[in-house]
């Protein structure tokens, strides 16, 4: 069923990208809805070393990462490796509604496209870099379930992984610098994992350069799902830039109960979970000498209404991650336009800020707006990585 | 990105607003502004090329940002000149959007780089729209707000 949609959002993908034939006229864009168009691309954009990781970048690092992303001995069990999650065939997430690791997990697993460009990670923003949210899956008894101990075992003893280990950091250390140096290695490698452009930014760029033969190509009823995105809809307030996402937290009015008596308090929890953590931007493992990468760390503030509060997810690919929301209640796109035509408002405004109202869709600005969220999908994202070519014997030394 | 700065505020009766010690204080201040030319003749220093100046009766700002252009999404600092009457001792600057009744996820540091010299480092607007931008000047007692807009696209 999963593998048939998906089939089916890529067909029309293709056919988006291909199909000059049947150019249709462009929808008229006002030019405040153009500006804010433009503001979403350009894409790809250019790729920016982590200056908190000093192995972002180097090759040798993102092979490292590449072998020990699926190397399920990372976890406690011998069972679980991120790639169990993240799979890169489903866009690096899992297509279920929540995670499972050794136990089952309380919110979807995101996907890890173009992760490196995130301001803060996971769902609640519990981690301010992309090593430091691997190092948390590792450690937690519900996912990877390891430590520090039994990480630093695994790539002392594994020939391939040590000589892989060693060319980038020399001999290993004590655990929790191996710990901390097998996260960068993963970042390393999870920079590597973006996705191309989409049928939207062919129509953007065409539109801009004022190409209205290829803004053409790109269907009528994403252009005008894209109208609604950019206009009276104002998802764009939230879901900003080439991203679309301002990379912050709201609450969209999803329930926060995950089972009688507890509930998920989302970012509340996140920045709890920031300031304990031994491996933030503030702590001893960060490589950033001039201080940069922790600014946001060091100012970030708490307030009451982060209860409840949730990432606003990059909508890149979108067609290829569902389940949607943060717990993954709603199964298809269609389902959460149609959460946010039918906002209950007295569930969001507890808190007083006022970003949301009932967008009111007819059905087909419900068919126009899933039309434009497909159109940001890049048909080469689900196909995955190529396998490493790491020998055995750790050549290219 | 785009953005354009909101207009420029002399703030009225309204924007700025006072916070002290009441009916002798205000006594107190306007025998101050009297003698208060100072605000007037408030100027940049050499090389602060000012974004904005905002003044009331005897308080001045002027103020800066770092990177000029503000960015949704990217931190920014403030660099502030105060000049008023009595002298500042302290400033807190902070924003808010009005209308979507919520302010910045970010708490700036502010640190004092001479007299009546400011910056206040972490500043980050998570979304386009319009911003208010607020300097609270304590002094003497009192604390003086001045205001202004910042649109963003």
């Amino acid at each position: 069923m999963r593998a048939r949609r998906l089939g089916a959002i890529l067909a029309g993908i293709g056919l988006l990208a291909g199909a000059a034939a049947a150019a249709q006229p462009v929808v008229d864009f006002e030019p405040a809805a153009v500006r804010r168009i433009r503001q979403h691309g350009p894409w790809p954009p250019p790729v920016a070393r982590d200056p908190s990781n000093r192995v972002s970048g180097q090759a040798r690092a993102v092979v490292l990462g590449q072998r020990l992303f699926f190397e399920p001995r990372l976890s406690a069990t011998g069972t679980i490796a991120c790639a169990t999650c993240h799979v890169p065939e489903r866009a690096w997430s899992d297509g279920r509604p929540r995670g499972a690791g050794l136990a089952p997990l309380d919110r979807n697993t995101p996907g890890l496209l173009d992760a490196a460009l995130h301001r803060w990670f996971a769902w609640d923003g519990r981690s301010d870099s992309l090593w430091s949210q691997g190092l948390k899956a590792i450690l937690d008894p519900r996912e990877m379930g390891a430590s520090a101990r039994h990480v630093a075992a695994v790539v002392a003893a594994d020939p391939t992984l040590r000589c892989l280990y060693e060319r980038v950091y020399g001999p290993p250390a004590a655990a929790e610098p191996v710990l901390v140096d097998v996260g960068k290695a993963l970042a390393a490698f999870l920079e590597t994992v973006r996705s191309g452009r989409t049928p939207f930014d062919d129509f953007r760029d065409a539109l801009l350069r004022g190409d209205r033969a290829a803004a053409a190509r790109y269907p009528r009823a994403a252009q005008r799902g894209l109208r609604i995105f950019v206009g009276t809809g104002r998802c764009s307030v939230c879901h900003f830039g080439p991203r679309f996402t301002n990379g912050e937290f709201h609450d969209v009015g999803i329930p926060f109960v995950v089972a009688p008596g507890r509930v998920d308090g989302g970012r509340h929890e996140g920045i709890k979970r920031l300031r304990a953590d031994r491996f933030n931007l503030l702590g001893p493992y960060n490589d950033d000498a001039t201080g940069t990468a922790a600014i946001k760390t060091r100012h970030v503030e708490p307030h009451h209404a982060n209860f409840g509060q949730f990432k606003t997810p990059s909508l890149r690919n979108v067609a290829l991650t569902a389940p949607y929301m943060h717990d993954g209640r709603l199964a298809t796109l269609r389902d959460v336009v149609r959460h946010y035509s039918q906002l209950d408002m007295e569930r969001i405004h507890t808190h007083g800020e006022q970003l949301l109202r009932p967008l009111r869709l007819a059905e087909a600005e419900v068919d126009d707006l899933v039309a434009f969220l497909e159109s940001l999908t890049d048909p080469r994202a689900a196909s995955g990585p190529v396998p490493p070519a790491v020998a055995a014997n750790c050549a290219g030394r | 990105m785009e953005e354009r700065r909101g207009a420029v505020r002399r703030p009225p009766p309204g924007r700025a607003l006072s916070r002290g010690p009441g009916r002798a204080g205000l006594v107190a201040a306007a025998l101050l502004a009297g003698v208060a030319g100072a605000a007037e003749s408030c100027e940049a220093p050499a090389g602060f090329a000012a974004r904005e100046r905002l003044a009331s009766k005897d308080v001045v700002v002027m103020f800066r940002t770092v990177p000029e252009a503000i960015e949704v999404g990217r931190h920014f600092s403030v660099e502030a000149v105060v000049c008023a009457t009595p002298p500042s001792q302290r400033l807190r600057v902070d924003a808010r959007m009005p209308e979507h009744r919520h302010g910045m996820n970010y708490r700036p540091t502010i640190a004092a780089m001479g007299p009546g010299r400011y910056v206040a480092r972490g500043m980050l607007f998570h979304m386009p729209g319009r911003w208010e931008l607020v300097f609270d000047v304590e002094r003497g007692g009192r604390t003086e707000r001045l205001a202004t807009d910042i649109l963003l696209e």
